[in-house]
């Protein structure tokens, strides 16, 4: 560093020029000009070979986008499962209505309850009969086998444990059973965290795939360009000079790696809408697949365009590195 | 304008290609080097364009100690050096324009002045009507005047060439190196690897004569018959 305060000899001759900003602006525009559009035509001289590294990022970068879905809807359709913390309570068939009314004030007077709902036997018997396929076989029966039952909902607790409540409903002898499945909501919190974290090393694994596609695409680049890239530097471009067509290059390919994993996702979701809509209208009324939003799709173009910048510059690094002359 | 003071050069192989060279060429000086094949020509080109670095010894173009010039520098230093190459090293996807163009390109001249010192390029060197047309197109002489035309574009104090004539026939040789002439005689300083004795003799300029990567003589042909 001190050497270079002693002498004004390389100040002489390597210093850049003092030029007015509008001057360089105009400059430094031309020159992205430049390394944009023959980036652009880089890729359009070799369709085939550049189809093909596009084709390989797209369907690698739209496999995170498939498990994204599957989780993101996954999380939709059990959110209001994971969301109720209802306790059921069957009462025993032998007591009348009035008994489980009494009961129902009787939860309702406690400190931990929210709210008490009372269903009839009669109640319970017509809903049964609106869901398909169960009107028949309710037909041959006499009378109504159902009991009365009580929704609890307590107020709110930890729902890492199950309420006091629980065990006391259980205990009531005039309870024939209590259903509670905070259990089993814990699962299936459980699988969707692994989920969420399945998605994301999946995300990773194959970013660093289309870092390492990228990469070696734009090496291959610089490989049939060798004789260029010698002579640029022979005659004074800088090292930004050289690596810019080679980023953008890049860039195209991540950015239309992405497009093409967005077209992927699309396609597939357009195949499956219909069948899956149809499926899941059995189960659930009014539940529609969760698809691309917007915003992700923004994300995902950004991504694929800083992978393909990224793999770019480093392989093109190295290889401006390996050129300098030693000491 | 070009001083070397006691440089040396040193490959890894343990070679010895240039031992103790000392000698200065003032601007607008055109000067020839050279010496049997492997005396260190090119070499000495090389360190002059900070395309190898001495082992020992310091190298100064216009003003410039070169072993203070670090990485990031050497584009800038190479910008005020023409370099013309045996095998011209034209790019083979580019027209003649563009080829000529790039060293401007590089240095971000605005579009409308690289246009007009192209074409003043390509005139200088009598290809102006060639601007369209692709390297391969043109005769081996054409090519190295393209070469030539992309060396002066930047308006360099400095153009060194590397056997520019080697793969050229007498009378061709004779118009190139004559060429170079007439940039020294506007200020220019050339510095020109030959082992082409015949036309060192008939160009009258001063020659540098190296031996196994020693200086072995310094003359003027001239002045010496």
């Amino acid at each position: 560093m001190s050497a270079r305060h002693r002498s004004g000899g390389e100040a002489a001759a390597t210093r850049r020029p003092r030029r007015p900003w509008r001057e360089l602006l105009e400059a430094w525009r031309d020159q992205h000009f430049y390394s944009f559009f023959s980036s652009l035509g880089r890729l359009a001289a070799r369709p085939f070979t550049s189809a093909l590294t596009v084709l390989v990022l797209g369907l690698a970068l739209s496999l995170p986008l498939f498990f994204w879905l599957a989780y993101d809807n996954a999380r939709a359709w059990s959110g209001g499962l994971r969301e109720a913390r209802d306790v059921t309570a069957f009462l025993d068939p032998a007591g009348d209505a009035g008994a489980a009314v009494a009961l129902a004030d009787e939860l309702r007077r406690r400190d931990d309850v929210a709210a008490v709902l009372v269903r009839s036997p009669e109640q319970g018997l017509a809903e049964l009969r609106q869901l398909a396929g169960f009107g028949a076989a309710l037909d041959v029966l006499d009378g109504n086998p159902l009991p009365s039952v009580l929704v609890v909902t307590p107020r709110a607790a930890d729902p890492a444990y199950d309420p006091p409540l629980v065990a006391e409903l259980r205990a009531d002898p005039r309870i024939d059973l209590v259903q509670y499945d905070a259990a089993w909501r814990r699962k299936l919190s459980g699988i969707l965290q692994l989920g969420e974290r399945l998605v994301a090393v999946v995300a990773a694994l194959l970013a660093a795939a289309t870092l390492l596609v990228i990469g070696n695409t734009v090496r291959m680049d610089i490989q049939t360009r060798t004789e260029e890239v010698a002579v640029m530097q022979l005659i004074g471009a800088s090292d930004r000079f050289v690596r810019r067509p080679f980023l953008y290059s890049g860039l195209w390919y991540g950015l239309l790696g992405a497009l093409c994993a967005l077209l992927v996702v699309v396609a597939v979701e357009l195949a499956l809408a219909a069948p899956l809509g149809r499926l899941l209208g059995e189960y659930a009324q009014g539940a529609g697949v969760r698809g691309l939003g917007p915003p992700l799709a923004l994300v995902v173009l950004g991504a694929g365009a800083a992978l393909g910048w990224i793999g770019a510059f480093i392989v093109v690094a190295r290889h401006l590195a390996s050129g300098r002359p030693a000491r | 304008m070009l001083r070397f003071d006691n440089v040396s050069k040193r490959y890894v192989t343990g070679l010895d290609v240039l031992a103790g060279l000392s000698f200065e060429v003032a601007a607008g000086e055109m000067v020839f080097v050279t010496g049997h094949s492997g005396a260190g020509k090119s070499t000495l080109l090389k360190l002059v364009g900070l395309l190898e670095r001495p082992t020992r010894g310091q190298v100064h173009v216009d003003g410039a100690d070169l072993a203070r010039v670090r990485s990031r520098g050497i584009p800038y230093l190479r910008r005020r050096i023409g370099m013309v190459f045996q095998d011209h090293r034209l790019l083979l996807d580019r027209s003649v324009f563009d080829n000529v163009a790039l060293p401007l390109l590089i240095t971000g001249t605005p579009r409308g002045e690289i246009a007009r010192r192209v074409r003043a390029a390509l005139d200088k060197v009598g290809l102006l009507a060639r601007e369209r047309a692709a390297p391969q197109m043109l005769s081996t002489g054409e090519q190295q005047r393209v070469g030539i035309a992309r060396a002066i574009v930047g308006k360099p104090p400095l153009i060194i060439a590397d056997e520019p004539t080697g793969n050229l026939d007498p009378q061709l040789s004779v118009e190139i190196m004559n060429l170079f002439a007439e940039f020294g005689e506007v200020g220019t300083t050339v510095l020109v690897a030959s082992h082409d004795l015949f036309l060192l003799k008939r160009m009258r300029k001063r020659v540098l004569v190296l031996d196994h990567g020693r200086l072995i003589d310094d003359f003027r042909p001239g002045e010496a018959a």
